[in-house]
């Protein structure tokens, strides 16, 4: 096999699209070849860099706007609204994109000091969790199995839900220790991507707070307080799907917490 | 078209639109033509809506379907507009490295690798810079993002691939002039 195939095999299977027989034989390659090593390990770096210094970006409100209002108007709906004109489009499209440029960068939020080295401690939990044998001490697939293991072992017992069924599969579950305390660590996939869920209960009078997002050393951090739970996700998923994940524990979690004939689980 | 249509639609696509953004953006370099496209795109998809049979059990939400509308928006619009400018090469006025210039802060923090990675993705070929956006930063399968650029999966395989030389000898080259 020539470099340039080896290259290609190897970007492959950093995507996770490797057959598992030839990921073996990569792997075993890999060991005994220092040049495709060193290849490797300039990938793992390039990914990390790119998913910290080239943002997924978020569509402006006014975006979103002029959209709707688009498909309402096309869509001959009975409130059809008025599309933004060309040039009032341009000028707000203009303070949309200096709006960016004031952030700088995508790393917002998370200004409070205290928020600061609570979101490090998670990502160190994360990349800790990546080390062979300390992701799970309970591996299982099967939210029962996993809510009932945490029984004796924290003073709360965390909600576990499984969304094998939209693409993210529970795998399993640990303790870890984070902001002075002992918390639960949920497990998920998706594709190669591992994601962990950190929570623990919310301080007294807590009302719950909106998502905010971090990038570090790659990885992306989720954050978000239910008036019961303070919930973390890290992963090296992309922002997006990230996203779609946050959204599936937030419905999860609302469905679960209301009265029991309003419940509508999916 | 029925009320109940239009939600059905905004449910299913509507939530795609960071993705059809970033997208649209990295694919034009240009914010205000990157909304135009995306509104466009968002206009068609309506119109073919009536052929979109996911939302289902396989696990298709509508992302890489509207990606695809978004991206042959994006390649049309261009060829209207402005001929062969998603295959320009990098200019260095057009493209100058302008967060840096309008935000003090972020030029003092001006770090060498991540404008060497800019300036490169920006100077990659379309079909190149968006097989990157597709998998790194919207996190598509390689089976998605054939489907979106309509390409087998042996070329996005190997499109990426190529991408992420050129990216990280830029990468590199970066770091070697970082002063530390």
């Amino acid at each position: 096999m020539t470099h340039r195939e080896l290259e290609l095999q190897l970007d492959a299977y950093l995507d996770g699209e490797l057959a598992p027989g030839d990921a073996r034989e990569l792997e075993t390659h890999l060991k005994q070849c220092g040049e495709c090593a060193r290849v490797h390990e300039a990938r793992v770096a390039l990914s990390a860099a790119i998913r910290e210094q080239i943002p997924a970006l978020h569509a402006s409100d006014e975006l979103r706007g002029r959209v709707r209002a688009a498909l309402r108007n096309v869509a001959g709906g009975s409130a059809s609204r008025r599309v933004l004109p060309p040039i009032a489009g341009r000028w707000l499209a203009l303070a949309a994109s200096l709006a960016v440029v004031a952030l700088g960068s995508w790393r917002l939020a998370l200004s409070r000091a205290g928020e600061d080295a609570l979101a490090g401690q998670v990502l160190a939990s994360h990349v800790r969790s990546l080390m062979p044998g300390h992701l799970t001490d309970v591996v299982s697939s099967d939210q029962h199995t996993v809510k009932p293991w945490f029984n004796g072992r924290l003073d709360f017992s965390p909600p576990v839900y499984d969304f094998a069924g939209r693409g993210f599969p529970l795998i399993g579950g640990r303790l870890d220790y984070v902001g002075a305390r002992s918390v639960a660590a949920l497990v998920y996939g998706r594709r190669q991507h591992l994601i962990n869920v950190l929570l623990w209960p919310a301080s007294q009078g807590s009302v719950g707070g909106s998502l905010t997002v971090a990038t570090r050393q790659g990885y992306h951090l989720l954050r978000w307080t239910t008036p019961e739970y303070a919930y973390w996700v890290v992963s090296d998923l992309g922002m997006a799907e990230l996203h779609d994940f946050a959204q599936l524990v937030q419905q999860a979690d609302s469905a679960a917490t209301m009265p029991a004939a309003a419940r509508a689980l999916p | 078209m029925e009320p109940s249509e239009l939600e059905r639609f905004e449910a299913i696509v509507l939530p795609h639109l960071d993705a059809a953004y970033t997208l649209a953006r990295y694919l034009t370099r240009d914010d205000h033509d990157a909304q135009d496209i995306v509104q466009d795109a968002y206009l068609r998809a309506l119109k073919y809506f009536g052929g979109f049979r996911g939302g289902g059990a396989d696990g298709s939400d509508g992302r890489a379907w509207l990606l695809a509308i978004v991206r042959n928006t994006a390649y049309t619009w261009r060829r209207r507009h402005r001929a062969d400018a998603l295959v320009t090469e990098f200019d260095e006025e057009q493209h100058s490295d302008a967060v840096a210039e309008h935000h003090p802060a972020a030029a003092l923090e001006r770090d060498a690798a991540r404008e060497a990675l800019h300036r490169e993705l920006d100077r990659l070929p379309a079909e190149f810079r968006e097989v990157i956006v597709l998998r790194e930063l919207e996190g598509l399968s390689y089976k998605e993002i054939g489907d979106v650029t309509g390409v087998p999966i042996g070329t996005v395989m190997s499109r990426l691939s190529r991408a992420r030389r050129r990216l990280q000898e830029a990468l590199s080259a970066g770091e070697k002039g970082r002063v530390t």
